[in-house]
């Protein structure tokens, strides 16, 4: 008898065919669990024409419910609409954890709540970072608080944005756990890595030369959407600074938005026409091939939850320059990046200290590649959220997931599903809040009978499963208990098990 | 083992009310994490002493044995911790409480207050006029005529304090550069662009225009010598004040009529300036009167702007202070003709307005619409601030027109319009200048607006008496009530927001946006 195998269905409005970070965690992550045994199916909102059901690699299936979009791929928040056919989903594919992404997608926390209604065991990933000022933010975080107060775990992609989400939602520190993003190794080769498959091989076949003379010119990469809050501020006004101290240097600015065009004026008045190249908006397969046609990749951003693209960039071999900020400070190690300060001298500094110690040959960023494939890899997500997912079943033990700490603290983090149980977490979210949202809890199961009697569970279909995959040997107990370079070992097998 | 659900968990209230205590904290444990906002109610979700748990979780053995290594707040290190490890002593550890908090003190909260004050009283005394033109108990002429009056007198005290601070401002105009140049960041585009284009033509008016070009944006530490030399009677300077056009809007047409005398359609320029009216000439730009008489200030603007950017400056450049001044005067007086000429032309026009509609939607929509402007006003301009908020400005002479247009005879309405322009658009800059000149005649200033604004309440309140009788006893009863409101007003609501402190809970930490800090934009803009 392996692992416990689970039905998952991940639901979030963000999903392919729209690019971003979320989309690509969902996919990758979904895929490795399939391999580890899992079935998961994904239910987002429709794209354009893309309604209904399709199937992905690995087996993977996509609900595209037909849903209103409002706001940059957001649904509209309507509370109960989406229950009938979550409920028809859920049932017809024997869903027994449902995993939410996003905090921005009301899609996502419908089918939280709803999901707890039927008694499924739920999930959920925050992705990004807010802040406590604004209107906006407010009004997010106490949706966030209702949805989570019931929610039976939650996953953070930094530590940084789990103390964000620990004090936007008032949970209990112990019932969030921090599971990083990841990156495909095999996409973001370095330029001359020896590698198996040929496809990436004929670009720009020069060799790059192990130590860069003082002639050379040593490029910086930029990949960011244009926004404010990418820091493309800092960017129009470091650029200028940075090629004016150093000669022989250019810059490759991939990526559009609103503040291309300060970038743009930036060039024509200084007329650097020649040293900064701007490509536009780049797909995401073609990152990896502008990456791999510099040295140096700076990040500007303002605030970043996680930054894969650090991660990407780092793993392509470049020496990454990045503002001090969010969850950034965790993702890499120091000899992979300079920190600066989110100022425009500093951030000419950094880059100059980068740009010196490259030309000195101090940073071995041939050695990148191979070492953050160790760090970050996805078969290690999959895994670690498998544990969990777990955790939240019971198939470990409450003190196995939360540790033994029942002397201090009598009460249960396994979320039990009595309505009166429910309903009082939901009372401590606030004075009316709180009320309001019993009220809408109690909406919801008044609704979830009501459908039991209008479409009888008997009357739903029971979908074929896809042919599972015979799940990885090494269990997850294991693994947590394993010495960190067992670990290391047991994910690097299960990757070489995929290909 | 039953498990009970966490609600039946014994519930510290003692240590919780003990952390909330400690408000002057910077740092927040993770216990105040997921209690700070639950705590007035019943604590309900899993808010059962978390501490007790992690500091169990800490001393646990047959953990502690596995663990040898410290837990790293790091992502890219494998650590032999579950994922929903929370570290206590790291968690949460970048967190700041009310980070810049700037604690109010009573007096100067109240001394600022004023400000508001002010203006209520303003428009309690317009209502006030209102009702009395109304009631027929006030003769228009003779309130216009004395409104009027104050109003000259108030320019020309302007007028000397603002050529007082110019004289100053010359001897520092250097400095004054430098700070224009620095506020000029933030202020718009199309300005910037269109100064610097100025600044090409005419390198010697140059630094005027970088030191007068931020009184459009708001940015305080500018507004000084913004305003100081927006209104120098420069013929050079003139020509950037009319392309930026919004702010201070009264001196910046002042220079214009001189130069275009010869084409415009008004009645002879060489007016008395002893007219009545002629104080009223500042709110000529205001955006409401250009909408009712659009010939005179809107349509021959544009062509205007053209010619006086190309053509003007050089001609006017060498003219010196004095003949500058006088110009500026006349173009005071000129435009304050149009002005008087056109209220006079539309007022019949503006009588008949509302004829169809009720009294009472009359009533309620000039009372949201005075409402407006007392919310909407600009309350921290300074005193080259841009020209009073729109909105409002606009909200309250909407206001006074239909007002006005409940009046029976011609020259009522005439009035009454004439007097919203001068309590609602020149009004205020005056006491902005007032304020900033010196805070006892500010003081002095306030005091006067509330014992008026409260005689005149309490004399409205009643119907007339006999004719001849002075309602002395009721206005001074209106002035003690007033007197109180103001300060029971003033006294409590700043007591209030200083009591409202107390609750203030601004939270900061790494996951805010940072505020990216650039110098140098100015320098690839100007190159």
């Amino acid at each position: 008898m392996g692992r416990k195998t689970y039905n998952i269905a991940m639901v979030s409005d963000f999903f392919f065919p729209q690019p971003g970070g979320v989309e690509s965690h969902i996919y990758q992550l979904s895929s490795k669990l399939i391999d580890r045994g899992h079935k998961v199916i994904i239910i987002t909102h429709n794209y354009d024409d893309r309604k209904g059901v399709r199937y992905l690699n690995n087996g993977l299936k996509v609900y595209h419910v037909p849903f209103l979009v409002i706001y940059r791929a957001a649904t509209f928040p309507t509370v109960f609409s989406f229950f009938p056919i979550l409920r028809n989903i859920c049932i017809r594919e024997q869903i027994e954890i449902v995993h939410g992404h996003g905090s921005l997608s009301s899609l996502c926390h419908e089918a939280i709540l709803h999901a707890r209604t039927m008694g499924l065991r739920t999930v959920f990933t925050d992705h990004s970072l807010f802040g406590f000022a604004d209107a906006a933010s407010i009004l997010t975080n106490k949706l966030l608080k209702f949805i989570l107060s019931d929610v039976d775990h939650s996953i953070c992609v930094s530590h940084t944005c789990k103390e964000n989400t620990v004090l936007r939602a008032s949970l209990d520190p112990l019932m969030v756990s921090v599971i990083p993003n990841a990156v495909v190794g095999e996409n973001f080769r370095p330029r001359d890595y020896p590698t198996q498959s040929e496809k990436g091989e004929g670009f720009r076949a020069e060799s790059s030369p192990r130590l860069l003379g003082p002639h050379d010119v040593i490029t910086i990469v930029v990949i960011s959407r244009l926004f404010y809050n990418k820091g493309t501020d800092l960017l129009t006004a470091a650029i200028p600074r940075i090629l004016e101290n150093h000669p022989n240097t250019r810059f490759i600015i991939a990526g559009s938005g609103p503040k291309a065009i300060d970038l743009e004026q930036m060039i024509e008045t200084n007329v650097l026409q020649d040293r900064v190249e701007m490509l536009g908006s780049i797909r995401h397969e073609d990152v990896r091939d502008v990456m791999t046609r510099g040295h140096i990749y700076l990040h500007p951003s303002l605030t970043e939850a996680f930054g894969t693209v650090i991660v990407e960039a780092a793993s392509c071999g470049l020496y990454v320059v990045c503002t001090q900020v969010g969850g950034i400070p965790e993702v890499l190690p120091s000899h992979m990046t300079t920190f600066a300060k989110p100022e425009e001298d500093d951030i000419v500094a950094a880059t100059g200290k980068a740009i010196t110690a490259m030309r000195a040959g101090k940073i071995r960023t041939d050695k990148f590649h191979d070492e953050v494939k160790k760090m970050y890899s996805w078969s290690n997500v999959a895994m670690r959220t498998e544990r969990v997912y777990d955790g939240i079943c019971g198939t470990i033990s409450e003190e196995e997931f939360y540790g033994f700490d029942t002397t201090g603290y009598t009460g249960s983090r396994i979320r039990d599903f009595a309505l009166i149980d429910r309903l009082k977490r939901y009372y401590g979210c606030g004075i009316w809040a709180g009320k309001l949202f019993c009220l809408c809890v109690v909406v919801d199961y008044l609704f979830f009978l009501l459908l039991e009697w209008w479409f009888p569970r008997e009357n739903i279909d029971i979908c074929r499963d896809w042919p599972r995959k015979s799940p990885a040997e090494d269990t997850a107990e294991d693994s947590m208990k394993a010495a960190p370079n067992q670990r290391s070992t047991s994910s690097i097998r299960v990757a070489k098990l995929d290909r | 083992m039953p498990s009970p659900t966490d609600d039946e968990t014994p519930f510290p209230v003692l240590s919780h009310s003990a952390s909330l205590s400690a408000l002057d904290r910077s740092h927040l444990s993770p216990h105040d994490a997921f209690t700070y906002p639950l705590r007035q109610t019943y604590d309900a979700d899993g808010a059962a002493d978390p501490l007790s748990h992690l500091r169990h979780l800490k001393d646990d053995r047959s953990r502690s044995r596995r663990r040898k290594r410290a837990w790293k707040k790091l992502m890219w290190v494998k650590q032999s911790y579950p994922d929903n490890y929370t570290d206590q002593a790291t968690f949460l550890e970048n967190l700041q409480r009310n980070p810049r908090l700037k604690p109010y003190d009573f007096w100067p909260l109240v001394a600022d207050s004023t400000v508001i004050l002010q203006h209520v009283c303003s428009v309690s005394l317009f209502v006030v006029c209102f009702v009395g033109i109304y009631q027929e108990r006030v003769s228009p002429v003779s309130l216009v005529s004395g409104s009027s009056f104050a109003t000259f007198l108030g320019w020309i005290l302007w007028e000397r304090w603002v050529s007082e601070e110019m004289d100053q401002e010359e001897d520092v105009s250097a400095s004054g550069i430098g700070i224009g140049i620095t506020a000029s960041a933030t202020k718009s585009e199309s300005i910037r662009r269109r100064a610097r284009a100025a600044s090409i033509r005419r390198p010697v008016v140059a630094p005027r225009i970088a030191s007068v070009t931020p009184s459009s944006s708001t940015s305080r530490p500018s507004s000084e010598a913004a305003s100081s030399s927006s209104s120098r009677p420069s013929a050079g300077n003139s020509t950037v004040n009319i392309q930026i056009q919004i702010p201070e809007g009264e001196r910046l047409r002042t220079s214009r009529p001189p130069r275009h005398s010869s084409t415009t359609t008004s009645p002879s320029s060489t007016n008395s300036p002893a007219s009545p009216t002629s104080p009223t000439s500042p709110i000529s730009p205001i955006s409401p009167i250009s909408l009712k008489e659009p010939s005179p200030t809107g349509a021959d603007g544009q062509p205007l702007l053209r010619r006086a950017s190309s053509e003007v400056i050089p001609d006017f450049a060498p003219i010196p202070n004095e003949a500058n001044r006088l110009h500026q005067r006349l173009g005071t007086i000129k435009s304050a003709i149009l002005i008087y000429s056109t209220l006079l032309g539309l007022s019949p026009i503006l009588k008949s307005l509302t004829q169809s509609t009720s009294s009472d939607s009359i009533w309620a929509m000039s009372l949201w619409l005075l409402a407006i402007n007392i919310f909407f006003f600009d309350y921290s301009g300074g005193v080259g601030a841009k020209f009073p908020a729109s909105l409002s400005t606009n909200a309250a002479l909407m206001a006074s027109t239909v007002l006005a247009s409940r009046l029976p005879s011609t020259k009522q309405v005439f009035c009454l319009t004439l007097f919203s322009i001068e309590v609602f658009g020149l009004f205020p800059v005056f006491r902005r200048h007032v304020q900033h000149r010196s805070f006892r005649q500010h003081a002095i200033l306030t005091a006067l607006l509330i014992l008026g604004a409260g005689w005149g309440v309490g004399v409205v309140m009643r119907d007339p008496g006999p004719p001849g009788s002075w309602p002395w006893r009721r206005g001074l009863g209106g002035m003690v009530v007033s007197v109180l409101i103001a300060a029971i007003a003033t006294g409590g609501c700043s007591w209030w927001l200083i009591g409202l402190q107390r609750y203030k809970n601004e939270i900061r930490g790494p996951w805010d946006p940072a505020r990216p800090i650039i110098m140098s934009r100015q320098r690839w803009e100007s190159q």
